[in-house]
C-alpha cells in the first residue's frame, strides 16, 4: 500500500509540471505574451510608459525569454532550489527554502495571502454543498431504483434529466432575478456572503424580547405539526387535496408580497403552488412526503409568527451568513444532486439484480435488509469514482456561481486573473485547482480500498 | 450465382430504431430540427432588409446582396445533408463524405471569388423611403437584424417584450430589446446558428483528437500508452472551465477560436474511452482471427475495431455537443466570449448587469440555452439505453 | 416407503419480458421424497432453473407469474403462503445454492459474516458466539480446513471449489429439510467437482436432507440422483427412477439426449473416420514441432514496477503433431492449454523455443513474413457470442480472409467457396447475406468453423470449441469435425477439458498442469491405463454413464 501512495505522489509530479507548462504556454504563447505590456496603460506617456515597463521587468522578470521564466517561477515554487536575495541575484541552494507563490501582478500584493482569503469562502460554498448533494441524490436514487418503472421513477428520472440540463448559471440568474430584485421579491440579498453590517453583528441573532424566541418557536411547531399530521393521513385524494390548498394559499401569498401588482404572478403562482403540494401529497414515498411537507408547515409557522414580532430584532453574524448563502448553495446543488441521483440509480439497479442478492434473498432476507445492508454497500464504488471528480467540478460550478453572487472566493479570483493577465496568479491557481484535483483521485482510490475488499495495491 | 438478398437489420439500424423509441427523444429531435432550420435559413428569417421587394416595377431581392460565404455554406451544406439522404440511391459513408466536403468547398471557394457583400451594413438605409416607399415588398417574419441596434428611432434600450414605449414608435419586440437596442428574438435566432456550429465543430475536432490519440494508446501499449495517459492526465485535472477562460482570456474570442479551444480543450474522455474500447476488443475473438487470419492493420483497425468501439463514443459525443454548448454560453456569460456575433450567454449576462432583473433577457436566451443541452442529453440517454446489454437482456429468460 | 416433502403439481410460470410473455415452465409435475435427490436435467432453455426458482419464489417480482400450479411443502402450498412466512422458510426450512460461487457471494463481507447472518436470522435467540460457534462448525462440515481461520477470509481470497463449499454452508448451517442446488458445480474444474459431489453426497447420508438438483451433465446424474426428471422447453417429459431412466428411456427427447453423451457417441462411431497412424508417417516428419516452448508473463511490483516474477503459462513444452492427427490437449482451467494453442499460431509471442510448422521455424518471423503461413494453421474459439464481428455481413467476414490470400481470383469464385463452405456446415447460402446476431450459438460455431475453412488450412485449433453448447449441438458438430478430418486431411489440436469428447475424438492425447506437459500418447494408452499421478486423479474425477451394453 506505500509503495502503491508513493508511487502515485511522484506520478503527480511529472502531471503537475505538465499541467503548468501547458497554461504557462498558453501565456506565452498567445499575443501579447507574458510581457509587461498588459500592465501599462496605452494612454501614458511614451516616456513614462517605458519607466514603468522597465519597473515591472525589472521587478518580476518579465523581460526574460519565456522558458527562463518559466524556470524561475518553477524555482520559486518549489520547496527545493536557488534561493534570491534582495537584488534579483541567484545564491545558494538550499533543501528548505519554503514555496514563494510570487506576488500577483493586480493586486501588489503576495499571492499566498490572497489565497488565503479566498480559498476558505469557496471551501464554506463547496462544503455545504456536498452533503445536501448526496442526501438528495441518495433519497431520490434509492426509491426510483427500487421501483424501477413506477411513476415516482419515470418523473423522477425526467425531472431530474431537466434540472441536470439547466445551466448553473441561468439558475443563478433567476434566482438571483426573482429572489433578490426590488422588482420582484426582495427576501433574499443581492451579493456576497455577509452584509456590511454583518462585521459589527453579534454573532448569534437577538431578540428584542425572550417572548419573541417563544413566538416564533410556537408557530414552527405548530405549523410542522399541523402539516405532518397532514402527511401521514392514509386518505390520499383527501390529503393531496387538503395540501392543494395550502398550496394555492401560499401561492396567493406569494402573489400578494410581489413588488407590483403583476398578472402573470397571480395566476401562475396559486396553480403552481397548489400543484406542488399536491403532487407532495399525493406520493407514496412516505419520508419523502413528510419531509417535504413538515419543512412546509416550519416555514409557513415561521413566516406566521414572525408577522407578530416587533423591533429589536438583529439577525446576527450567523443567521445573516446563512441568510446570504441560501441562494448560492441551491445553486450549486440542484444540478449536481440530480447528476449524481441518476448515477445512485443506475449503480443499485445493476447490483439488485445481481447474483449475491439473490443469494440473500434465497437466505431469508427481507427486501429492506437486502438493500441497505448487502447492496448499497456494493454500489458505493460509482459513488467513490465521483467523489474524485466532484471537487474539480464544484470548483467550476462556484466559478460561475460566484461571478453571479458577487462572492469574493477562489472562483472570482480565477476569472479576475485570468482578465488582468496576472501571471502570477494564474499559474498559482492553476498549479493548485490541478494538485487538487489529483489529491481527489488519490482520495477516491484510497477509500476504494477501504470499502472494497477486493481491491489492494502492491 | 448467390443472389444479394436484403438481409435483416443491420445492427445500427437496430440500434437507431431503439433510440428513436422514446416521446422524450421525438421532443428532442424536434426541438434541434427547429434549431437547425433557424440556423440555416436565419438571414432570411430575421433581417432588416426585405426579402423581395419590387419598385417601380423592378424586383429586387435585397436579402441577397447582403449574403455571406457564411451563409452560402450553411446552406449550401443543409442541403446537401437533405439531398443525399433523401437520394433514392444510397453511397457508402466514404462517398457520402467526400461527396459533402467536395460540395462545400466549391461553394466557399466559389462565394468568396465572387460574392462580395458590403462590409459595413447601415441598418438605418432600410428604414429610409428608397426601400419603404415602394409598390410592395415582403419582409422577413422577424423584421430586424441582429446587429440592427435602432439607431434611428433613438434611445433604445433595454425594453421589456411588447412594452409601451416601443408601440409608441410602431416597433414590435415579441421578446423585447437588448441593452444596445437590438431586437432579443432576432439575435436569438441568429446566437443558434453559432450554438449549433461551435458545438457540431468543437465536438468533431475533439473527437478527432481523441480517437487518434486513444486508438493509438489503445492499440500499441507501453510507452506510446504510458505517455498517452499522462498526457490525458494533464488535460483532465485542469479545470476545464479555467482553461478556456486561460485560453480565451489570452488568444482573443473569434468564432473559429472559439470552436478550436472549446475542441482542444475537451478531447481527453473521448480518448479514454476509445482506449478502453480498444483494449477490450483486442482481446475478443473476432479480432483475434482476423489477426490469426493474417489481415493487414488498417483492416483491423477501422473495419474490425473501430466500429464496434464507436457506440459508447457517439453516446460520449451527444453530451459533449451540449457541454460545448454550455461552454461557449459560460464564456460569453463571462464576459469572454464572442463581442458582436449574438451568443445566447451574452444575452443571459445583460439580465443581471444592469440594477433591474430584465427578466426577459434570462427567460429566453436562457431558456433556448436550456432547451437545447436537455435535447443533446436526452439523445445521449436514449441512444446509451439502446445500447447497454444489460437492458436490452429479456429478464431472466436467457 | 419413501415420504414425499415436495410435491409439485402443474407448475406453471410465465415471464413477462415487456413485449411478449414466454411459458418458462409449462405444467410440471413431480414429487420430491424425505432423503432423496431428485435431478432435473435438460439443455439451456428448458425451463429447468426457473423451476428450481419458482420452488421459492426467487424470480423477480413484476416480471414472473404462477397462473397455475401448487408446491406442497410440508402440506402448505408455497406459492400461496404470505411474504413473510415464505421469508421464514427460506433459508431455514429449504436452502439454495448457485451455479456461480464468485458472484454469488457478497465480496464486501468475510465467509464467517454471511454464514453468521443466515444463523442469526432464524434463530434470534442465537448470541454472537453461539452463532459463531455453529459458523465454524459449518465449515468443519463442507470440510475447509482451518475453519476459525477461514472465517475472517473474504470470498475472493478462496479457491472457487472452496467458495462453493462455503456457499454449501451458508445453505446447511440452519439444517434444512430440501437443498435446491443450481448447477452448482458446473463452473468448477472437474476434479473439483468430483469433491464436492462428493461431499454432497456425503452431506445428504448424514444429514437426512432432500435434494433438488439441476444440472445438464447425465455423469453427474448418474452420480447424484435416486429420480430424475428430463425437461424439454418447460415440459417435463420424462420422470422416473435414475436406472429406468438412463438405461431405458421412454421418451424420444431423453434417448437424442443420452445418445449425444460423448460416451456414447463412441458406440456410433463410423470406424473409417477412426485413423491410427499408419507407419509411414510415425517416420515422417511431424506436421508441427514444438521444442521447449515458454511462454512467461512478467509480474511487476515496487515503486518502479521491476520484474519480480514470472507467471509460468506454458512451461517448458515439446510435443510433436503429425499430419492427420487430432490431438486433444486437456487440463483443468489455469493449466496453460488455451496459451499454449494461441502461441502455436503466434497469436503469444513465446518466451523462448522454437515452433517449426512443416519444418519451418515460425517464432521470430515479422508479421509480413509469417503472413503466407497463417493461410496454413487457423483457430475456431470458444465463445460464439464474440467470434463473428457484429458489423460485418457473413459474406464479408469468411471472403475477406480470401482476399487477402489471393485465394479465389474474383469476388464471385470467393462466394461460391464461402457459399459451398456454409452449405458444407449444414447451414444455407442464403446466409452469406445475414449478420451474425440472427444466429443461434451452435450455427455461430459453425460459421467461425467455416472461416477457418474457406483459408484451406493445414491445422486448426480448437479452443474448447464446444464448451459453450447444449450436448446435442456438441455431438452434432463434434460428428462434423471428423468427417472433416476425413474429407481433408486435417490436422486438429483440440483444447478442451472434457474427458468424454476427448476419447470419442481425439487419436493423441496430451495432458497439461500448471504449464507443463503431464502425460502424452495414444487416447486408448492415456485415457484407459494412465501412467501419472495426476491423470489417474484427473480420469478418476469424470462423472461416468454406468452403460448397460
Amino acid at each position: 500500500m506505500l509503495t502503491y501512495l508513493l508511487r502515485r505522489l511522484l506520478l503527480m509530479i511529472p502531471t503537475l509540471l505538465g499541467i503548468t507548462m501547458v497554461v504557462f504556454s498558453v501565456m506565452a504563447v498567445s499575443p501579447g505574451g507574458v510581457g509587461a505590456q498588459s500592465m501599462v496603460d496605452s494612454n501614458m506617456r511614451p516616456e513614462q510608459r517605458k519607466a514603468l515597463t522597465d519597473y515591472y521587468n525589472k521587478r518580476y522578470g518579465l523581460d526574460q525569454p519565456a522558458p527562463v521564466q518559466y524556470l524561475r517561477w518553477l524555482n520559486n515554487i518549489s520547496p527545493i532550489g536557488f534561493t534570491q536575495d534582495d537584488s534579483g541575484k541567484y545564491t545558494d541552494f538550499s533543501f528548505t527554502k519554503g514555496m514563494n507563490l510570487g506576488e500577483s501582478f493586480y493586486y501588489g500584493r503576495p499571492v499566498t495571502e490572497i489565497l488565503g482569503e479566498r480559498i476558505p469562502i469557496t471551501l464554506l460554498l463547496n462544503i455545504l454543498t456536498i452533503p445536501i448533494i448526496y442526501i438528495v441524490a441518495i433519497a431520490i436514487g434509492v426509491k426510483s431504483a427500487t421501483q424501477r418503472g413506477t411513476g415516482f421513477d419515470v418523473s423522477s428520472n425526467m425531472i431530474m434529466l431537466a434540472l441536470w440540463s439547466i445551466p448553473t448559471m441561468l439558475l443563478g440568474v433567476l434566482l438571483l432575478g426573482f429572489f433578490s430584485s426590488i422588482q420582484h421579491w426582495q427576501w433574499f440579498p443581492t451579493a456576497g456572503i455577509s452584509s456590511r453590517a454583518a462585521k459589527d453583528m453579534t454573532f448569534m441573532p437577538h431578540w428584542g424580547s425572550l417572548w419573541d424566541i417563544g413566538k416564533l418557536f410556537l408557530g414552527m411547531l405548530v405549523g410542522t405539526a399541523l402539516a405532518v399530521w397532514l402527511s401521514r393521513w392514509q386518505e390520499r385524494s383527501l390529503r393531496a387535496f387538503l395540501a392543494g390548498v395550502f398550496g394555492l394559499v401560499a401561492g396567493v401569498w406569494m402573489a400578494q408580497a410581489h413588488a407590483s401588482f403583476s398578472l402573470f404572478a397571480w395566476i401562475v403562482l396559486p396553480i403552481l403552488g397548489a400543484a406542488i403540494l399536491a403532487g407532495i401529497g399525493w406520493m407514496d414515498y412516505k419520508p419523502f412526503r413528510v419531509i417535504g411537507l413538515g419543512c412546509f408547515g416550519a416555514t409557513l409557522g415561521i413566516l406566521f409568527a414572525l408577522q407578530f414580532i416587533h423591533d429589536g430584532f438583529v439577525r446576527g453574524f450567523l443567521f445573516d451568513r446563512i441568510w446570504h448563502l441560501v441562494l448560492p448553495v441551491l445553486c450549486l446543488s440542484l444540478g449536481a444532486s440530480a447528476a449524481l441521483a441518476k448515477i445512485i440509480r443506475s449503480s443499485l439497479l445493476e447490483n439488485l439484480n445481481a447474483d449475491y442478492a439473490r443469494t440473500a434473498r434465497a437466505k431469508g432476507l427481507d427486501e429492506k435488509t437486502v438493500l441497505w445492508k448487502h447492496v448499497f454497500r456494493n454500489s458505493l464504488l460509482p459513488l467513490i469514482t465521483i467523489i474524485a471528480g466532484l471537487l474539480p467540478s464544484l470548483l467550476a460550478g462556484s466559478l460561475i456561481v460566484e461571478n453571479i453572487f458577487s462572492i469574493n472566493g477562489m472562483g472570482q479570483l480565477a476569472i479576475e486573473a485570468v482578465k488582468s493577465r496576472d501571471r502570477e496568479l494564474v499559474l498559482s491557481i492553476t498549479w493548485l485547482s490541478g494538485f487538487l484535483t489529483l489529491i481527489g483521485y488519490l482520495i477516491a482510490d484510497f477509500l476504494y480500498t477501504l470499502v472494497d475488499p477486493r481491491v489492494t495495491y502492491d | 450465382m448467390t443472389k444479394q438478398i436484403v438481409s435483416q437489420e443491420a445492427l445500427s439500424h437496430r440500434l437507431l430504431r431503439k433510440t428513436l423509441h422514446g416521446s422524450g427523444v421525438k421532443f428532442a429531435l424536434f426541438w434541434i430540427g427547429s434549431l437547425i432550420i433557424c440556423a440555416v435559413f436565419a438571414p432570411f428569417l430575421a433581417n432588416s432588409m426585405p426579402l423581395v421587394m419590387s419598385k417601380a416595377g423592378s424586383i429586387s431581392f435585397p436579402v441577397l446582396t447582403y449574403l455571406t460565404t457564411e451563409d452560402l455554406a450553411v446552406l449550401a451544406a443543409f442541403f446537401t445533408i437533405l439531398l443525399l439522404w433523401l437520394a433514392p440511391l444510397k453511397f457508402s459513408f466514404k462517398v457520402n463524405l467526400a461527396l459533402f466536403v467536395a460540395v462545400i468547398a466549391a461553394v466557399v471557394v466559389l462565394a468568396s471569388l465572387f460574392l462580395k457583400p458590403p462590409k459595413l451594413v447601415i441598418y438605418d438605409d432600410f428604414r429610409t423611403p428608397s426601400y419603404t416607399e415602394v409598390d410592395w415588398r415582403i419582409m422577413p417574419p422577424i423584421p430586424y437584424a441582429p446587429q440592427d441596434y435602432l439607431r434611428s428611432y433613438g434611445g433604445t434600450g433595454l425594453e421589456a417584450p411588447l412594452s409601451a414605449e416601443a408601440a409608441n414608435q410602431e416597433r414590435l419586440h415579441l421578446m423585447g430589446t437588448e441593452e444596445n437596442g437590438a431586437d432579443v428574438l432576432s439575435r436569438m435566432i441568429h446566437a443558434s446558428r453559432i450554438a449549433l456550429s461551435i458545438g457540431l465543430v468543437a465536438t468533431s475536432i475533439s473527437m478527432v483528437l481523441g480517437i487518434i490519440i486513444g486508438g493509438l494508446m489503445g492499440y500499441f501499449s507501453g510507452i506510446v500508452d504510458m505517455l498517452g495517459m499522462r498526457l490525458v492526465e494533464i488535460f483532465e485535472a485542469i479545470p476545464t472551465l479555467f482553461l478556456l477562460l486561460t485560453f480565451v482570456a489570452f488568444f482573443g474570442s473569434s468564432l473559429y477560436m472559439m470552436m478550436v479551444i472549446i475542441g482542444v480543450t475537451s478531447w481527453s474522455g473521448y480518448a479514454r474511452y476509445i482506449r478502453a474500447e480498444f483494449l477490450k476488443l483486442r482481446r475478443q475473438d473476432y479480432v483475434q482471427a482476423a489477426v490469426a487470419s493474417g489481415l493487414p492493420l488498417h483492416s483491423i483497425l477501422f473495419r474490425h475495431m473501430l466500429p464496434n468501439g464507436v457506440a459508447p463514443l457517439l453516446v460520449a459525443a451527444s453530451f459533449g455537443v451540449a457541454s460545448a454548448i454550455l461552454a461557449e454560453a459560460t464564456l460569453s456569460f463571462l464576459g469572454l466570449g464572442l463581442v458582436d456575433d449574438p451568443s445566447w450567454g451574452q444575452m443571459l449576462n445583460q439580465s443581471v448587469t444592469s440594477a433591474s432583473f430584465n427578466w426577459w433577457m434570462a427567460v429566453f436566451p436562457g431558456g433556448a440555452i436550456f432547451l437545447t443541452v436537455f435535447a443533446y442529453t436526452l439523445i445521449g440517454e436514449a441512444f446509451r439505453d439502446a445500447i447497454d446489454p444489460n437492458l436490452s437482456r429479456e429478464a431472466g429468460v436467457q | 416407503m419413501a415420504a414425499p416433502l415436495l410435491v409439485v403439481s402443474n407448475l406453471c410460470t410465465y415471464l413477462d419480458n415487456g413485449s411478449e410473455v414466454v411459458k418458462a415452465v409449462d405444467g410440471v409435475s413431480f414429487t420430491i421424497n424425505k432423503g432423496e435427490t431428485f435431478c432435473l436435467v435438460g439443455e439451456s432453455g428448458s425451463g429447468k432453473s426457473i423451476t428450481a426458482l419458482s420452488v421459492i419464489r426467487l424470480l423477480p417480482y413484476g416480471i414472473a407469474t404462477h397462473p397455475n400450479g401448487q408446491i406442497l411443502f410440508n402440506n402448505e402450498d408455497l406459492l400461496q403462503i404470505g411474504d413473510e412466512e415464505l421469508r421464514s422458510i427460506r433459508g431455514s426450512q429449504i436452502a439454495m445454492i448457485f451455479q456461480e460461487p464468485m458472484t454469488s457471494l457478497n465480496p464486501v463481507f468475510t465467509v464467517g459474516d454471511q454464514i453468521m447472518e443466515a444463523l442469526q436470522l432464524h434463530n434470534p435467540e442465537m448470541t454472537v458466539e453461539e452463532a459463531h460457534e455453529r459458523a465454524v462448525q459449518a465449515l468443519d462440515q463442507v470440510q475447509i480446513p482451518n475453519s476459525r481461520e477461514r472465517m475472517h477470509d473474504f470470498p475472493h481470497q478462496l479457491s472457487g471449489g472452496q467458495r462453493q463449499r462455503v456457499m454449501i454452508a451458508m445453505a446447511l448451517a440452519c439444517e434444512p429439510d430440501l437443498l435446491i442446488a443450481d448447477e452448482p458445480t458446473t463452473a468448477l474444474d472437474v476434479t473439483v467437482q468430483a469433491e464436492i459431489l462428493r461431499l454432497m453426497r456425503h452431506l445428504q447420508v448424514t444429514t437426512g436432507m432432500s435434494m433438488l438438483f439441476i444440472t445438464h451433465d447425465f455423469g453427474v446424474v448418474a452420480q447424484m440422483a435416486h429420480q430424475v426428471g428430463v425437461m424439454q422447453q418447460g415440459k417435463l417429459v420424462e420422470v422416473g427412477v435414475v436406472e429406468q431412466v438412463l438405461n431405458r428411456p421412454q421418451h424420444a427427447y431423453t434417448h437424442q439426449l443420452l445418445e449425444a453423451v460423448p460416451e456414447n457417441l463412441a458406440r456410433h462411431k463410423n470406424p473409417e473416420l477412426a485413423k491410427p497412424l499408419a507407419e509411414q508417417q510415425l517416420i515422417a516428419e511431424p506436421l508441427l514441432q514444438l521444442r521447449h516452448v515458454n511462454v512467461w508473463f512478467p509480474i511487476k511490483k515496487g515503486v518502479f514496477r521491476q520484474v519480480a516474477d514470472h507467471n509460468k503459462a506454458v512451461d517448458d513444452v515439446s510435443l510433436d503433431i503429425a499430419k492427420g492427427q487430432i490431438v486433444a490437449l486437456v487440463g483443468e482451467s489455469g493449466c496453460g492449454k488455451t496459451t499454449l494453442g494461441r502461441a502455436v499460431l503466434q497469436l503469444e509471442k513465446p518466451t523462448s523455443g522454437s515452433i517449426k510448422l512443416q519444418g519451418s521455424e515460425l517464432v521470430g518471423l515479422s508479421a509480413r513474413e509469417m503472413r503466407p503461413w497463417r493461410a496454413k494453421m487457423q483457430m475456431v474459439f470458444q465463445d460464439p457470442q464474440s467470434s463473428l464481428n457484429p458489423r460485418l455481413l457473413i459474406e464479408t467476414t469468411l471472403t475477406e480472409p480470401m482476399q487477402v490470400h489471393g485465394i479465389g481470383s474474383h469476388q464471385e469464385e470467393r462466394l461460391e467457396i464461402a457459399a459451398k463452405t456454409l452449405e458444407r456446415m449444414q447451414l444455407k447460402r442464403e446466409h452469406l447475406w445475414r449478420y451474425p446476431h440472427e444466429f443461434s450459438g451452435g450455427q455461430r460455431q459453425r460459421i467461425g468453423l467455416a472461416r477457418a475453412l474457406v483459408l484451406n488450412p493445414e491445422f486448426i485449433v480448437c479452443d474448447e470449441i464446444t464448451s459453450a453448447l447444449d450436448v446435442s449441438v456438441q455431438a452434432e458438430i463434434l460428428k462434423l469435425l471428423l468427417e472433416l478430418r476425413a474429407e481433408r486431411d486435417l490436422t486438429l489440436l483440440f483444447i478442451t477439458h472434457n474427458i468424454g469428447v476427448v476419447e470419442y475424438l481425439s487419436d493423441q492425447t496430451v495432458v497439461m498442469y500448471k504449464g507443463r506437459i503431464v502425460e502424452l500418447g495414444a487416447t486408448a494408452a492415456v485415457c484407459g491405463s494412465p501412467q501419472q499421478e495426476y491423470t489417474k486423479k484427473l480420469l478418476a474425477a469424470v462423472p461416468r454413464l454406468a452403460l448397460s451394453s
